[in-house]
């Protein structure tokens, strides 16, 4: 029989066939933990519970189910009881789990068990139940390694989908947050979770990350990746429609402005949608500090934008092309420097990128200590080496490792790697024709960024299209006292903060100090 | 058509694409030809081409009102009958195949005559057609969004220009104010004139996408007084600090003040950020040009699918601004002598017609309004 079949059969009421089938599906694996015991002993009834180790609590196992059902008398008279009714004088019995529910094929059986649970079997019986004893090693929450902040919660998502989801409930006591459940993956059955608080979140928007939950068939999901590339409204643009993030307030802020979020079991990365293009360039710090200095930092992450993006293809295409653009006294410096370099200067900034592309993946993949010894040893040795040879020119290096640290400069890392892709094609065409070919790739580029969408909404927005009323927090952040409204997206436009939130000294209070 | 679902934009998106459809070419090649017809008067020519667009724009709004749900080529159709319309088409798609050469000599000379002599020609329509057929496949929504960046770039250009020329500026240039009669002025209006044309036959074909009908009137007047006050600095300065006989001397007068802008004693030629900016508006001209002329292809052949046609029409009015621009003798006989008469032949006669027509037969327009 093949072993779909074997998984539509609903169970039988002999005990030993059915842990026999199940030990037949599994394949007899070495962590499947059976115990054998007997709950009536007026009549011997047996039954049988099965389990894997590691992935239930066997602590759970022995003082919530077996010590109850071995210690506590139960009448003879069970025998003649329904499965529902032999439920509730189990629970009255003292099993202590959280929940007892009824299965009544082996899919279900197998798939309760594959997900912690541990399932029962009483002998002439053909339900099982299943007892809700997940308990498997987790990390502990620490701080997240990719959303950095100097000040502000240190709290990171962990890789347990229910922790995930309290830690933004935590931020949210709003009875109208809202949490459906579902599982992806034919065999995987990996737990999605989307969160959305009902009353901000357009009820279209829920009902479209379901619609594009729902289509997804794809054998598992390890992590959120998967979804996203799944649901992705323009899957083979460098651009990220969809933002993940390891930040609980991240996502809470995300859930107040109308947003919904997907967590996905065994990852710490929440996606959040929609998603616009310039929240790359948010950090969860520049509302937790004054927003004078908060505006400074974005400012500095859109120049950061701006040479990560530009330079390069500036650089090349002056010196290649339009040499009597640079003042002379740079342009003579420039020349001095190149006087030794046997390559064309599109050929050194390619083999430049490459260098530093290469060091910046050797230090991720390695171990820390020997990634940064890789990153100083490559940026100051090769880098000196190189000049020394000839091979680059000084200001060669001083334009490539600017951009390097400013593609650094944006806080979403993925932003960044792809921002680094898209400034090749510039490069290469402001080599090959100048001017032309940097306004050219330039406006396609712009041009692709404006067409794009992410779950409905336009993803430069508020910008292109243009709205005036969600500008306060996107290039500069408004004070909190100056932002009265949610952005217009948000269903119902509600208030954020009350009028007049402005702080002043109490005027009508007498001073105590009399000039 | 009608009975279609249409994209709709707002009335800003439609000032954006009206500025800048109109911008590119206005402040340089057209200004170096009213240069050396009427000198220092270039500024007045420049106000009275404004006073002619408010009229025409006003007019269109009119024809199109009447019949909201139709451009104009559908409200031909429904006076003229389908041959009628077919007619009016192949006028609409020969004026902005026409309107294209000129959009080319703009962008190819501003880029090829300054910064790149030994790029061949081709290279330079092949990638700005290139970069509009792409714009033109993402839709007019988008080419709108774009046209908004446009006008940031205007805006910024504007800026540049003005802190970069104020110093020499000059008032002595103008005088004579008035050096040439109304008349010779009036004619020299041609110029600007056929630019404002390719802005009023657009609107012609775009506003039935666009929102709110009732703001129609209101925002392509603005468009027109924003577009043209925006213009209208140019040949202030030009005069002001190039001097109108310099400025005449050039095709691209608008690069020749670039070039000699300079912002206090480190900032100097920087015409190729300005030229960065200027590309953007640049490029809207192009997606315009190829959105309309595609919707005209489509009336004229009677194309239920446009997407087919983009290429077409693409390789059309490429392989036309190539001709043009490839000789710089033709491309200023055929700006400064044929395009100007073609120009204005078909936007004052096309819009008198389906005026009075539409005035004549009012109530054929309001039976078939809606069907």
């Amino acid at each position: 029989m093949q072993l779909e079949e074997k998984l539509e059969q609903d169970f039988f009421s002999c005990l030993q066939q059915n842990v026999t089938e199940i030990e037949s599906i599994l394949g007899s694996p070495s962590d499947l933990v059976k115990r054998d015991f007997t709950i009536v002993e007026q009549v011997n009834l047996d039954a049988s519970l099965l389990y894997i180790d590691g992935l239930a609590d066997s602590d759970v196992i022995e003082n919530t189910i077996l010590r109850p059902l071995l210690t506590n008398e139960m009448n003879e008279s069970i025998t003649a009881l329904s499965s529902e009714q032999i439920k509730q004088v189990l629970t009255k019995k003292g099993l202590q789990v959280p929940s007892i529910s009824i299965v009544a094929n082996f899919n279900d059986g197998i798939d309760a068990i594959l997900a912690g649970n541990a399932l029962l079997f009483v002998d002439q019986y053909k339900q099982a139940f299943s007892l809700s004893v997940q308990g498997w090693e987790t990390r502990g929450i620490e701080e997240p390694q990719s959303d950095t902040v100097l000040r502000g919660p240190r709290d990171g998502f962990v890789e347990s989908i229910r922790t995930n989801t309290a830690l933004v409930r935590r931020r949210i006591r709003d009875p109208r947050f809202r949490i459906q459940s579902m599982q992806i993956g034919k065999r995987s059955k990996t737990d999605i979770a989307i969160t959305y608080i009902e009353g901000l979140v357009r009820e279209d928007l829920v009902d479209e990350v379901l619609q594009r939950l729902n289509n997804i068939e794809i054998d598992a999901v390890l992590e959120s990746n998967y979804i996203e590339e799944l649901i992705d409204d323009s899957p083979t643009s460098p651009f990220l429609t969809v933002q993940g993030t390891e930040r609980p307030d991240k996502i809470a802020a995300g859930m107040y402005e109308g947003k919904v979020a997907i967590f996905v079991d065994n990852t710490p990365f929440v996606l959040i949608v929609p998603t616009h293009f310039w929240t790359f360039f948010q950090t969860s710090d520049d509302y937790y500090t004054h927003y004078t200095t908060a505006s400074y930092f974005r400012f500095i992450r859109y120049i950061a934008f701006i040479i990560s993006l530009t330079l390069p293809s500036f650089f090349v295409m002056l010196v290649s092309f339009h040499q009597e653009m640079i003042p002379t006294q740079l342009a003579l410096t420039i020349a001095a420097g190149r006087e030794i370099v046997p390559l064309p200067v599109l050929i050194e900034a390619l083999l430049m990128e490459t260098a530093f592309e290469l060091m910046r993946e050797a230090g991720i993949r390695m171990p820390k200590p020997i990634g940064q010894a890789v990153s100083i040893v490559g940026s100051l040795v090769v880098g000196q080496a190189a000049v020394d040879a000839g091979i680059v020119s000084p200001i060669m290096v001083i334009v490539v490792a600017t951009t390097g640290i400013a593609s650094f400069a944006i806080p979403d890392y993925l932003a960044s790697v792809s921002i680094r892709l898209i400034r090749f094609p510039i490069l290469i065409a402001s080599g090959f024709l100048g001017l032309l070919g940097f306004a050219t790739t330039f406006v396609l580029l712009v041009i692709h960024a404006i067409s794009l969408r992410s779950f409905g909404e336009p993803y430069m927005a508020p910008y292109f299209p243009f709205n005036s009323r969600d500008r306060q927090d996107t290039m500069i952040r408004k004070p909190f006292w100056a932002i009265e409204t949610r952005p217009a997206d948000v269903k119902g436009n509600e208030q954020r903060a009350g009028k007049n939130q402005k702080p002043s000294p109490n005027k009508r209070r007498k001073t105590r100090y009399k000039r | 058509m009608s009975t279609q679902i249409r994209t709709q934009i707002s009335n800003s998106i439609l000032l954006a694409i009206v500025i800048n459809i109109v911008y590119a070419k206005a402040i340089g090649v057209t200004q170096g030809a009213i240069a050396r017809q009427v000198g220092a008067d270039m500024w007045i020519v420049t106000i009275l081409s404004i006073l002619f667009a408010l009229l025409m724009m006003w007019v269109v709004v009119i024809i199109i009102k009447r019949t909201p749900e139709k451009n104009i080529l559908e409200q031909s159709k429904v006076l003229f009958g389908a041959w009628g319309e077919k007619i009016f088409s192949a006028l609409f798609f020969l004026f902005f195949l026409g309107a294209y050469g000129g959009v080319m000599i703009t962008i190819v000379y501003h880029l090829m005559d300054y910064f790149l002599p030994d790029v061949p020609t081709a290279i330079f329509i092949i990638a700005t057609t290139g970069v509009g057929l792409y714009g033109l496949s993402k839709g007019i929504e988008v080419i709108g969004r774009f046209a908004v960046l446009g006008l940031f770039s205007i805006s910024i250009l504007n800026i540049l220009i003005l802190f970069g020329s104020l110093d020499n500026f000059h008032v002595h240039h103008f005088f004579p104010v008035m050096q040439n009669n109304l008349w010779s002025n009036l004619q020299a209006t041609s110029h600007h004139n056929s630019d404002w044309a390719m802005a009023i036959l657009m609107v012609a074909i775009l506003l039935p996408m666009v929102k709110q009908k009732e703001k129609w009137n209101k925002y392509t007047q603005k468009s027109v007084l924003i577009g043209g006050g925006l213009i209208l600095m140019w040949p202030l300065l030009q005069v002001g600090t190039l001097s109108p006989e310099v400025t005449g001397q050039y095709i691209i007068s608008c690069m020749q003040m670039a070039r000699s802008a300079e912002i206090g004693l480190f900032v100097h030629r920087y015409e190729l950020i300005m030229i960065v900016f200027f590309s953007i508006s640049a490029l809207v001209q192009v997606m315009s040009c190829l959105i309309c002329a595609s919707i005209s292809a489509k009336h004229v052949v009677g194309a239920k699918n446009i997407n087919k046609l983009y290429i077409p029409t693409a390789l059309l009015l490429g392989g036309f601004g190539y001709w043009i621009v490839d000789d710089h003798m033709r491309a200023m006989h055929y700006l400064e002598d044929y395009w100007p008469i073609l120009s204005m032949s078909i936007i004052i006669g096309i819009t008198v017609l389906v005026l009075l027509f539409g005035t004549i037969f009012k109530r054929k327009l309001v039976q078939r309004k809606g069907k």
